[in-house]
């Protein structure tokens, strides 16, 4: 007699074991070290409650975020992706604007690569304090509009913004070359001591205290020339 | 061996290995010789041309399998249905803000997961396939992304910086798929500008084929559109991505049918069809009442036969089987107190306010409008019709009338129409749409109606059963719930967001029992 069954034989079934999923599981283990970092940092920070831009709790801040990241093996994809963790993400539950705009830029400085390049316009997020204290030797290049404090303390790198900037960008920069693309707010390179800006758009309001360097707009040199005539 | 039966030999193979999804025998087509599949309502086409031409480099059999392996992935895994292809599509779209470019990148990203999967799961001829497939510029990432993440040789060399950026993304993982192709389009955004540039898809078609919603049956994208009506956050969400693709949609569901609003000589009014497919999603139950009495006469009791009375009526069972007065007994027939048409739905007069104070349903989701429209869907679907009056200030010509109608497509341009002016109806216009049979009437507003207290007595004096919705919550709906808490006519129910809608009860009336 024929089993009627016999069509329902058990299939073999071996599943591959793709690269992809080493690759991926990886990632993910690497994120979560960068967000553990991060949640540290917040902690740390918050217990002030207010995070206000003052040199040393900025300084203090990114010394913090430094010892984190030092000790983490990342590449510039994890930080264009912890970005878009900061942007909407549920793994992280506070964002603090300031410490996470630091942390991205100990990130990006202590990373091995010379050319760093993020992609932020996809972001609703308006990123702060990017580039802040970057190197000798490194391009930062950021795509999009990003926020307030662009480039503050710059430490002799590259900042590219092919975007806008927005208020105090450059402020306190030490050396080193911002360019922006697009437009930059108030207070553009407030405090700065030495290095240039170019802005390709117009400049809403050139710092009341600039101490060195140079400023230009649309091509034009706006500071040291008009400075005090803002 | 013919082309057709190597075709269905390797068919039953690749069904069985896929567990024989639901999918019609594939065929060969005349295509294009660079692109070898076509699928259009489920109907895999293999280019024969393709077959031909690649076969100088790679088996007969390898090609078939391989292209079969393809298309049963992209049914069975991603993008799965419509509803997850055109949700892919809209967030590459936002990254890439254009057409052509968000299509093709959505094409390339179903294509990694599809084929990833079916790499991941079976012994199947897509690698040998994809090593030998002529490559664009664009392909060449692709396939370069495919090398690292499946770990073979496709023989591409370089674009190391993109393949490992692509790389990264958990392709296989569904719940990740939106982000996935946002980052994926943002990463191969400077390739398809530059494809773009020199000619578009046009110079390089996806060897893989194109996807579009024509590759869904009819009933797959009605479901589809429904499930992204539902999911839109904003009537523009869903325009936007069906305006992309209007013509295939339409091509797909073929003209003329009432359910998609469309019919010949119409575009696709994504307005409208937003409103039909999310009121799909909602169903309202209506109350059912006596339609009228029939008058007949029916065996009421028993008297003694009589010669004389017809024989007809006599009862055999009582009679004791004689024929004999006043021994026989037959039945005395009284007129029926029951009526004669079992229960049934009247037709429905529909009142939209659409004056300044209501929600443009044009541009943002209105619960007055959808609140209609599941109204007039349920009236519909049980077969009754449904006659519109849509006003706002009636007396500067803000009224839209349509008589009795069971067009469907008819009936939602009438209750979207929007006028934005004052609040101000006519009472005569309504009592013009009373018909034979007392039709339900059905109201919604936010009560902010400059003549209420007209509407308020005409209800009261009315005998239909109302069903008054309002949206929001006023002194005036305040005012309108007083004056008709003795009206056991009038249900009255309160929109505040999209759930409230299927607690609404059509012709409710209170206490009454049928």
């Amino acid at each position: 007699m024929r089993n009627p069954f016999q069509e329902f034989q058990t299939v073999s079934f071996k599943k591959k074991n793709l690269p992809l999923s080493r690759i991926v599981r990886a990632k993910q283990d690497v994120m979560a070290h960068i967000l553990e970092g991060y949640l540290n940092l917040v902690e740390a920070e918050a217990k002030d409650f207010v995070w206000l831009v003052e040199q040393s709790r900025v300084l203090k801040t990114y010394s913090e975020a430094v010892k984190y990241v030092q000790s983490l093996n990342y590449d510039q994809d994890d930080i264009e992706e912890f970005c878009g963790e900061l942007d909407g993400s549920t793994k992280v539950p506070y964002v603090i604007e300031g410490p996470a705009g630091i942390y991205v830029s100990a990130l990006v400085n202590q990373l091995s690569d010379d050319r760093v390049v993020l992609r932020l316009k996809d972001y609703q997020k308006k990123f702060h304090l990017l580039g802040y204290r970057l190197p000798v030797g490194k391009t930062l290049i950021l795509q999009g509009d990003i926020g307030d404090f662009t480039g503050t303390g710059l430490a002799g790198g590259c900042l590219v913004v092919e975007g806008s900037a927005g208020n105090w960008c450059g402020a306190g920069m030490m050396q080193g070359e911002i360019r922006v693309a697009g437009t930059a707010g108030w207070k553009t390179g407030e405090w700065m001591k030495a290095g240039e800006i170019h802005v390709e758009g117009w400049i809403r309001g050139v710092g009341q205290n600039i101490l060195g360097g140079r400023i230009y707009e649309q091509g034009k040199l706006v500071s040291p020339q008009h400075r005090g005539s803002q | 061996m013919a082309m057709d039966d190597i075709l269905k030999d390797i068919w039953d193979r690749v069904r069985k290995r896929h567990l024989f999804p639901e999918l019609p025998s594939p065929k060969y087509g005349q295509g294009e010789p660079r692109v070898g599949l076509d699928i259009k309502g489920k109907q895999i086409s293999i280019s024969r041309e393709f077959v031909e031409q690649m076969s100088l480099k790679l088996d007969q059999d390898d090609i078939v399998e391989g292209l079969l392996d393809h298309a049963v992935s992209h049914y069975l895994y991603c993008p799965w249905d419509l509803a997850t292809h055109l949700k892919l599509y809209a967030e590459a779209k936002n990254v890439l803000k254009d057409k052509q470019m968000a299509q093709i990148a959505t094409d390339y990203f179903m294509d990694i997961v599809a084929d990833t999967h079916c790499v991941g799961q079976f012994d199947t001829p897509l690698t040998n396939l994809y090593r030998r497939l002529n490559k664009g510029r664009l392909d060449e990432v692709v396939h370069a992304v495919l090398q690292r993440i499946w770990g073979v040789d496709l023989g591409v060399v370089g674009h190391t910086d993109i393949s490992r950026k692509l790389s990264r993304l958990p392709y296989l993982d569904r719940k990740y798929w939106t982000e996935s192709i946002r980052r994926f389009a943002g990463a191969i955004q400077s390739f398809l500008e530059n494809e773009t540039k020199q000619g578009g898809e046009a110079n390089s078609p996806n060897p893989m084929g194109r996807h579009t919603p024509g590759q869904y049956s009819s009933q797959e994208i009605e479901e589809g559109l429904m499930q992204l009506a539902n999911e839109a956050a904003t009537p523009d969400e869903f325009k936007e991505i069906v305006r992309d693709f209007e013509t295939e949609i339409l091509d797909a569901t073929r003209l003329g049918e009432e359910a998609m609003g469309v019919g010949p000589g119409h575009s696709l009014d994504a307005d409208i069809l937003y409103y039909m497919k999310l009121a799909e999603n909602y169903f309202i139950p209506i109350r059912k009442k006596p339609m009228q009495a029939s008058g007949s006469l029916y065996p009421h009791h028993h008297i003694p036969w009589e010669i004389g009375h017809p024989y007809q009526d006599v009862d055999p069972w009582t009679s004791f089987g004689k024929f004999m007065p006043p021994i026989t007994q037959t039945w005395q027939r009284r007129e029926g107190e029951v009526f004669g048409r079992e229960e049934g739905v009247p037709d429905c007069v529909l009142i939209i306010d659409s004056s300044g104070s209501m929600t443009n349903p044009r541009q943002e989701l209105s619960y007055a409008v959808l609140g209609a429209a599941c109204a007039c869907d349920a009236y519909l679907r049980n077969d009754a019709r449904v006659a519109i009056y849509n006003f706002s200030d009636v007396d500067a010509g803000g009224r839209k009338i349509l008589p009795y109608s069971d067009n469907r497509r008819d009936i939602y341009r009438a209750i979207c129409h929007y006028f934005g002016g004052g609040t101000r109806l006519r009472v005569e216009n309504i009592e013009t749409l009373q018909c034979d049979g007392m039709p339900d009437i059905f109201l919604i507003t936010d009560m902010q109606i400059t003549n209420l207290q007209l509407l308020i007595q005409y209800f009261n004096d009315c005998e239909n059963r109302v069903t008054a919705v309002h949206v929001g919550d006023n002194k005036h709906v305040r005012e309108f719930r007083r004056a008709m808490d003795l009206n056991p006519n009038v249900g009255i129910y309160a929109v505040e967001e999209k759930s409230d809608i299927p607690r609404i009860v059509l012709g409710k009336i209170r206490d009454f029992f049928y």
